[in-house]
């Protein structure tokens, strides 16, 4: 999925989650899951989802937005790259 | 790596093979015995632009994709181990800053990575922790006011130190991680050097000590908490494609000296490369050198394309490539025989060297924590 048809199909949240589910080892994942909390994840987790964001969404992502906050869930996640988004456009 | 190389990757690695053939191979030898490099070539390499290959224009790099920091890897890889490491952890050091150094780290350091003016270190090892990231003793703590840091700790085994003057240096701050730049001179840090390695004897490892250093919060690179997690992937991602094609370079040395030493060397009347137990020893080697010309090629075109499939690829090159070095290298002595195991020969240096490959930038068995791990995140998506 290109960085345009990902904003365009308004599924953020949906591809962010099928990326997530292709991660880690399970059948599922609840929005507000911490993923970090949990030790679902591998210690390589945070830097892929950061790349695959940063390709997926056409967004680039730097020091500044280093914020656990931004990447604990799927709803964060979500959240950061709809905001990062509206940021990038204005 | 020539899968599906441009016409301009072609040409540069012919310009890289003639640098080596040129510069490094007649060397390489004598720079293991004395344990240095020459700092000639360092600078010519930095002249050339081989220092700052990946690094934009903007900074004075030379914005080269990462299909061709693999050919060049691999071609340096092939003469002189120890060389190539100059390659790595500049690397290392370089793309982490570009990734998450602030502006004014970028201007002051990129420019003179990127021209080979000064050498980094990408300092994680400590003498009790190994490859555990998590158990750092190395600490930061902010004095009263927060406007210094104070730096106590030991690294060992640091790739370029006895030469470096900027290292990035990984520790903990508050029971975060935390990676922080800190320039040589720096007051109470001290570099000794490690010698007698069995190889790579020539690539300037040392042990870092620091006591008391007093360095600026701005010298932290990302920030506190994501030293770990954000910094030192970027560096270790460019630190293993490097590494991963510094051994493919091994293999196909040893491929290569042994296809022509079999064919030239007579037991009897036969060639040794007549001899089916010999035509065995080739036959691994270079099944092993095209499986890891696609593993290499398929990492470096991942990291151009920023593929989510990047980071594991990488580790799967370095895997595999690290370990077949270290088949090859014996396999190229023992075709030898006895004058494979001289000092004059390349392919002892190899054999001194490939092992090394399978400890620098973690280990076989980290590798094998982290493929495993990702593998079987796939779990559910098997087929699709």
């Amino acid at each position: 999925m290109t960085s345009e048809s990902a904003k365009r199909d308004g599924d953020v949240k949906g591809t962010i989650k099928k990326f997530l589910l292709r991660s880690i080892n399970l059948p599922d994942v609840e929005d507000d899951e911490d993923l970090f909390e949990s030790g679902m994840v591998n210690s390589l987790f945070a830097v892929q989802l950061t790349t695959f964001i940063e390709k997926t969404f056409g967004i680039e992502i730097g020091a500044d937005d280093l914020d656990i906050k931004n990447f604990r869930s799927l709803n964060a996640a979500t959240h950061f790259v709809k905001s990062k988004s509206a940021a990038t456009a204005s | 790596m020539r899968y599906s190389l441009t016409e301009q990757q072609q040409a540069r690695r012919a310009e890289f093979r003639e640098f080596v053939a040129s510069h490094v191979e007649p060397r390489a030898a004598d720079w293991e015995r004395d344990q240095v490099v020459s700092r000639q070539v360092v600078q010519l390499m930095g002249e050339r632009g081989y220092l700052g290959s990946n690094l934009p224009c903007e900074y004075g790099g030379q914005g080269w994709d990462v299909v061709t920091f693999g050919l060049l890897n691999e071609a340096f890889g092939r003469a002189s181990s120890s060389l190539t490491s100059y390659l790595t952890v500049q690397s290392m050091v370089a793309m982490a800053l570009l990734k998450w150094g602030t502006r004014e780290q970028k201007s002051a350091w990129l420019p003179r990575l990127a021209t080979g003016e000064i050498i980094a270190s990408f300092a994680m090892t400590e003498p009790d922790t190994g490859s555990d990231l998590n158990a750092f003793k190395t600490e930061f703590k902010r004095r009263a006011g927060g406007d210094t840091l104070i730096l106590n700790g030991n690294k060992r085994w640091i790739t370029c130190a006895q030469v470096s003057e900027i290292f990035l240096i990984f520790g903990k701050m508050d029971n975060q991680s935390v990676a922080c730049l800190v320039p040589r001179e720096t007051p109470g840090f001290t570099v000794e050097p490690i010698r007698e390695l069995m190889g790579f004897r020539a690539a300037g490892l040392a042990k870092l000590s620091f006591v008391n250093v007093e360095l600026p919060p701005s010298n932290i690179v990302g920030k506190p908490g994501f030293g770990v997690s954000h910094v030192m992937p970027v560096g270790m991602q460019y630190g293993r494609i490097s590494t991963a094609c510094s051994a493919l370079g091994i293999m196909r040395g040893c491929f290569e000296e042994s296809v022509a030493y079999a064919a030239r060397r007579k037991i009897g009347d036969r060639s040794l490369g007549e001899i089916g137990l010999m035509r065995r020893l080739i036959a691994r080697m270079g099944t092993d050198v095209e499986a890891g010309n696609f593993l290499c090629y398929n990492a470096c075109r991942a990291e151009d394309e920023r593929a989510p499939e990047s980071f594991e690829t990488a580790l799967a090159a370095k895997y595999f490539t690290s370990q077949a070095s270290v088949r090859a290298a014996s396999d190229a002595v023992q075709l030898r025989g006895a004058a494979g195991c001289h000092e004059s020969s390349p392919t002892a240096r190899y054999y001194g060297s490939a092992k090394i490959m399978e400890i620098i930038e973690g280990t076989t068995q980290v590798h094998e924590d982290l493929l495993g791990r990702m593998y079987m995140g796939q779990a559910g998506v098997l087929g699709q």
